[in-house]
């Protein structure tokens, strides 16, 4: 097949169930300034779960952006690289610079219901070809002769984001 | 080997061997893995037979607790315009305004032509991780009540006397007090002083 540019998106979900240190460290800071920022929307305390918020307090959409500040310092401490996302020899390869914070749920008294997704979008990748259940993609930097590749499984929460097609 | 990765093989292979290490057991009296009846080694020296099965993915370098992108003094995050140096005091109204130590400040404010950082798209958009945050920053009162952050001068959009947001919070984010400080307007006064700014008075 005819190679295309793509970008890969990686959605992290973190919530009271992840058990991986930097996963605890984003659940807990993230709840703690989600409790901090919904303040804002909630000055007479009516609303206890993110949902209601949104439903009814103006603005309230406001704190996907207002509590991604709680995971900024933890996104630069992974140097660019996806985590979680391997390779098929089991190596981390993936790099990105975009990234788009969501909270899934959240409860001002209960912090199991608390879930924050993180996007994680790639950088351009090339990909030459699909092998079985695998991508067989490399990075930009390769020649014509010879380019370095690695196979990536398509999996559960990864997902092509957007695809150019070369001229 | 690295240590790392071999501590860690050695801890998934013990929790999930119980039956190789109850079969050393018998020959050893070196290890004595004993306690429950699992045979687990993870936990040494507690009583509770819970263990954690150590992860086998190479994680990278590990995380390290880190505060919110809010917390620094420089709020400036690239943005130009006049420099300001704002410092606030925080007083305790119910305390006959004593300095209040140890509350959490957070101010925010827009950038020269009006905008702030959650506004610059859908708010919704994948972004650059690097300076998404300007103009919001986070700090902790010291002993006099005492707050300093250094920014640029807000600019100024439709319909709104030129302001700082504060949002005030005891030390354990307890909201406190959400307020704004205006700017007086007028002749000599520090916003009609801001020429250049695009959107100025």
């Amino acid at each position: 097949m005819q190679a295309r540019t793509i970008t890969l998106c990686y959605r992290k979900i973190v919530d009271a169930a992840s058990t991986k240190l930097w996963d605890r460290l984003v659940f807990e800071d993230s709840y703690r300034e989600f409790r901090m920022q919904a303040q804002l929307y909630n000055p007479d305390k009516k609303y206890r779960t993110f949902g209601e918020l949104i439903q009814h307090s103006a603005g309230a959409e406001q704190l996907h952006f207002l509590v991604s500040a709680a995971a900024i310092g933890y996104l630069q401490q992974l140097n660019e690289t996806m985590p979680d996302v391997v390779n098929n020899l089991g190596k981390h390869f993936l790099k990105f610079n975009q990234f788009q914070f969501e909270i899934i749920n959240s409860d001002v008294h209960d912090k199991t219901k608390h879930a924050v997704a993180i996007n994680f979008f790639s950088v351009p990748m090339v990909w030459h070809d699909s092998i079985g259940n695998y991508l067989l993609i490399s990075d930009t930097t390769g020649t014509e002769r010879q380019v370095l590749t690695h196979m990536l499984q398509v999996q559960p929460f990864l997902s092509i984001h957007s695809l150019t097609n070369s001229v | 080997m690295e240590r790392k990765g071999f501590l860690k093989s050695l801890l998934f292979g013990a929790v999930t061997a119980p039956t190789v290490l109850t079969a050393c057991d018998k020959s050893s009296t070196d290890i004595t893995p004993t306690e429950g009846t699992t045979g687990s080694v993870t936990n040494p020296g507690t009583s509770s037979t819970a263990c954690a099965v150590a992860p086998t993915e190479t994680e990278g370098p590990f995380p390290t607790k880190s505060p919110t992108s809010y917390v620094r003094s420089d709020i400036t995050d690239g943005r130009t315009g006049y420099k300001l140096t704002a410092k606030i005091t925080i007083g305790n109204s119910n305390n006959g305004c004593a300095a209040l130590a140890g509350a959490i400040v957070d101010i925010w404010h827009c950038d020269a032509t009006g905008n702030y950082s959650e506004y610059g798209g859908s708010g919704m958009q994948s972004t650059n991780f690097q300076s998404v945050h300007f103009l919001r920053g986070r700090q902790v009162t010291d002993a006099n009540g005492l707050v300093t952050f250094t920014a640029i001068f807000p600019g100024w959009y439709s319909g709104r006397s030129t302001h700082i947001h504060v949002h005030i919070y005891n030390a354990n984010g307890t909201s406190l007090k959400v307020t704004q400080i205006a700017f007086p307007e007028g002749a000599g006064s520090a916003v009609a002083l801001m020429n250049g700014y695009t959107k100025g008075m």
